[in-house]
């Protein structure tokens, strides 16, 4: 009974919990994101900024804009919203047709943005 | 019975999670895998700096160890990092004393761990933007300003086309003279001022300048020395600049006394010499006449006007007088003639006195003493003769009074009122009328016939001319 019990409770804990569960570091950290931003992750992105000016519509031209997925800054979910950004840049990453520089310059940044908020890609850990 | 169930099945659980939670976390782990194995003290030395953007997007790491380990033994270190449940290393490669790795991610905390073949992996705790060393200043420039007696210090640094350590730098600069101690300034600039008062003059120094993170955000260490740079200082700077300002100031006062001078001759010379060689003033005609003629000797007044000889007595000639001078002056056949000047002989016979007792000619009076003419002197003898002729036979005589004003004339002529053939009227300074001439004539008659006088007045004169 004891361990009927047990595992009676475990599947119940489980239902029971949070279904969307953050995958992001909990607590009142923006201090310390501002810091990391100001000081490092913002120099990259200015670097990702001026390398994707070189590679303008060259991957949208001849493009229906309908089909392209557009991430919103949602309030009260910077942090969701910025996750999903850098988890959905770092699918860049396996593209051939991007040149190596500006696929390694935003798997930096994804990882560092992914960093800062102490984020974990969903997609990432299941295929893991 | 149930509750005792439910709550021992929820104690269960919770103990589960803890201890699922603690492995997963390895905080109690030294080793880093989780296990708890002979957890070992993390004392080992080790010093690490790190350099942020060593190659490209690279940073590095190096570290040493303080105390050599034994020959004998291997030591590796390791730059781990905690990504979820696992635990990713990186093993420096081991270059002479130091140990050295390339990284990209400065963000996430590190952990250093050394492991050896006799120990297992110690790990201890790494912030790489804590022990960031500075890459090395270069190119010192000197540059000396002779105006403010300064000596500008001008250098560069990597990492002012970095992204990370740009303007994030404090920079140290030591300077001396020839083997003499240290003297250090810092600044966040890449450019510092040394006071010439401050160094001696005509002397070799040493500078040279080092970099260390601001401490905002990146933490670390004095990079290593630039080379070194050498200069000399100026040669009495003071003395060259006492001896120009001396000179300027003799000079300027050299220049008020000189523009005192030239306002003084200015002043003084003005109305004599400067004024009329500038404005030259022009020639009044009058005065040029006055220079130009001759001036009578008595101030004789020049005027041809017959109104300004209005001030002029004229005497009326006592006859009697007149005669006695006149035959003073016939008594001479010839003297008289000769003795006039030629100019009044010449056209005519000036000095006819034909016995004419007739009086009825003209009386012309002369108050101008000054050079006749001789054809105006002819034309009066002219006139005076055909008056004779016509009238009577009469002696007529006529004299030329002379300048000094002493009539010859007879008494009760008056010279002024001799009829001066005028055309334009003047009344000359007598005016002559018939009245007068007819009062003369009468008077004239009484006296002898000798004692004609004509007396040719200015305005006659200026008729006749």
């Amino acid at each position: 009974a004891f361990f009927r019990s047990i595992f009676w409770v475990l599947p119940l804990l489980l239902v029971l919990s949070p279904v969307n569960s953050s995958s992001c570091a909990m607590g009142n950290k923006t201090t310390e994101i501002r810091v990391k931003y100001e000081n490092i992750l913002s120099h990259d992105i200015d670097e990702l900024v001026n390398m994707s000016a070189e590679y303008r519509d060259r991957c949208c031209k001849n493009r229906k804009h309908e089909n392209s997925k557009v991430f919103f800054c949602n309030d009260t979910q910077e942090v969701e919203s910025l996750q999903s950004m850098a988890c959905n840049m770092l699918r860049f990453f396996h593209k051939q047709k991007i040149s190596r520089d500006f696929r390694w310059k935003a798997a930096l940044v994804s990882c560092g943005t992914l960093q800062v908020l102490q984020c974990k890609c969903e997609r990432l850990r299941k295929e893991k | 019975m149930l509750r005792m169930t439910q709550t021992s099945t929820v104690l269960s659980i919770f103990i589960l999670f803890l201890h699922t939670t603690f492995g997963e976390s390895g905080c109690t782990s030294a080793d880093g895998d989780g296990t708890f194995g002979d957890d070992e003290p993390d004392n080992f030395d080790i010093n690490c700096f790190s350099q942020l953007e060593f190659k490209d997007s690279y940073s590095s790491l190096t570290c040493n160890f303080t105390e050599l380990p034994p020959h004998n033994t291997n030591y590796t270190l390791a730059l781990c990092t905690k990504e979820d449940s696992n635990y990713v290393c990186f093993n420096m490669e081991k270059q002479e004393d130091v140990y050295f790795l390339q990284f990209t991610d400065i963000l996430s905390n590190k952990d250093i761990c050394m492991s050896s073949e006799m120990k297992r992996m110690v790990c201890r705790s790494l912030v790489v933007t804590d022990i960031v060393k500075p890459e090395v200043p270069f190119d010192i420039n000197i540059t000396y300003q002779k105006e403010a007696n300064e000596y500008l210090i001008h250098y560069s640094t990597p990492h002012s086309w970095k992204k990370y350590l740009k303007d994030k730098l404090i920079h140290q600069i030591a300077y001396r003279q020839e083997e003499s101690t240290w003297k250090t300034i810092k600044s966040p600039y890449l450019q510092v001022k040394l006071l010439g008062k401050n160094l001696k003059n005509d002397a070799s120094y040493e500078v040279k300048v080092r970099s260390q993170p601001n401490g905002d955000y990146f933490k670390g260490m004095w990079s290593e020395w630039s080379t070194s740079k050498s200069f000399r200082t100026a040669k009495e700077q003071h003395s060259t600049e006492s001896y120009s300002s001396v000179v300027v100031v003799i000079l300027s006062i050299l220049g008020f006394m000189l523009s005192i001078v030239m306002i003084f001759l200015v002043v003084t010379f003005w109305e004599n010499r400067i004024k009329p060689a500038v404005w030259p003033n022009l020639p009044d005609h009058k005065k040029t006449l006055e220079q130009l003629c001759k001036k009578p000797k008595n101030n004789f007044d020049i005027s041809f006007n017959a109104e300004s000889f209005g001030y002029v007595h004229i005497h009326k000639v006592d006859g009697i007088r007149a005669k006695a001078e006149l035959e003073n002056f016939l008594q001479p056949s010839t003297a008289p003639e000769t003795n006039l000047p030629e100019k009044f002989r010449s056209g005519s016979d000036l000095k006819m006195i034909p016995p004419m007792t007739d009086k009825s000619n003209l009386n012309l009076s002369v108050t101008y003493g000054g050079i006749w003419p001789a054809e105006a002197l002819h034309r009066l003898l002219g006139t005076s003769q055909s008056a004779v002729t016509e009238q009577n036979d009469g002696s007529s005589t006529y004299e030329v009074c002379h300048s000094n004003g002493v009539p010859l004339c007879d008494d009760g002529f008056n010279p002024s009122s001799a009829p001066p053939p005028d055309p334009s009227g003047q009344p000359g300074p007598e005016p002559l009328n018939g009245d007068t001439v007819s009062q003369v004539l009468p008077t004239s008659e009484t006296r002898s016939p000798n004692n004609e006088e004509d007396y040719v007045t200015m305005s006659s004169f200026y008729e006749i001319q």
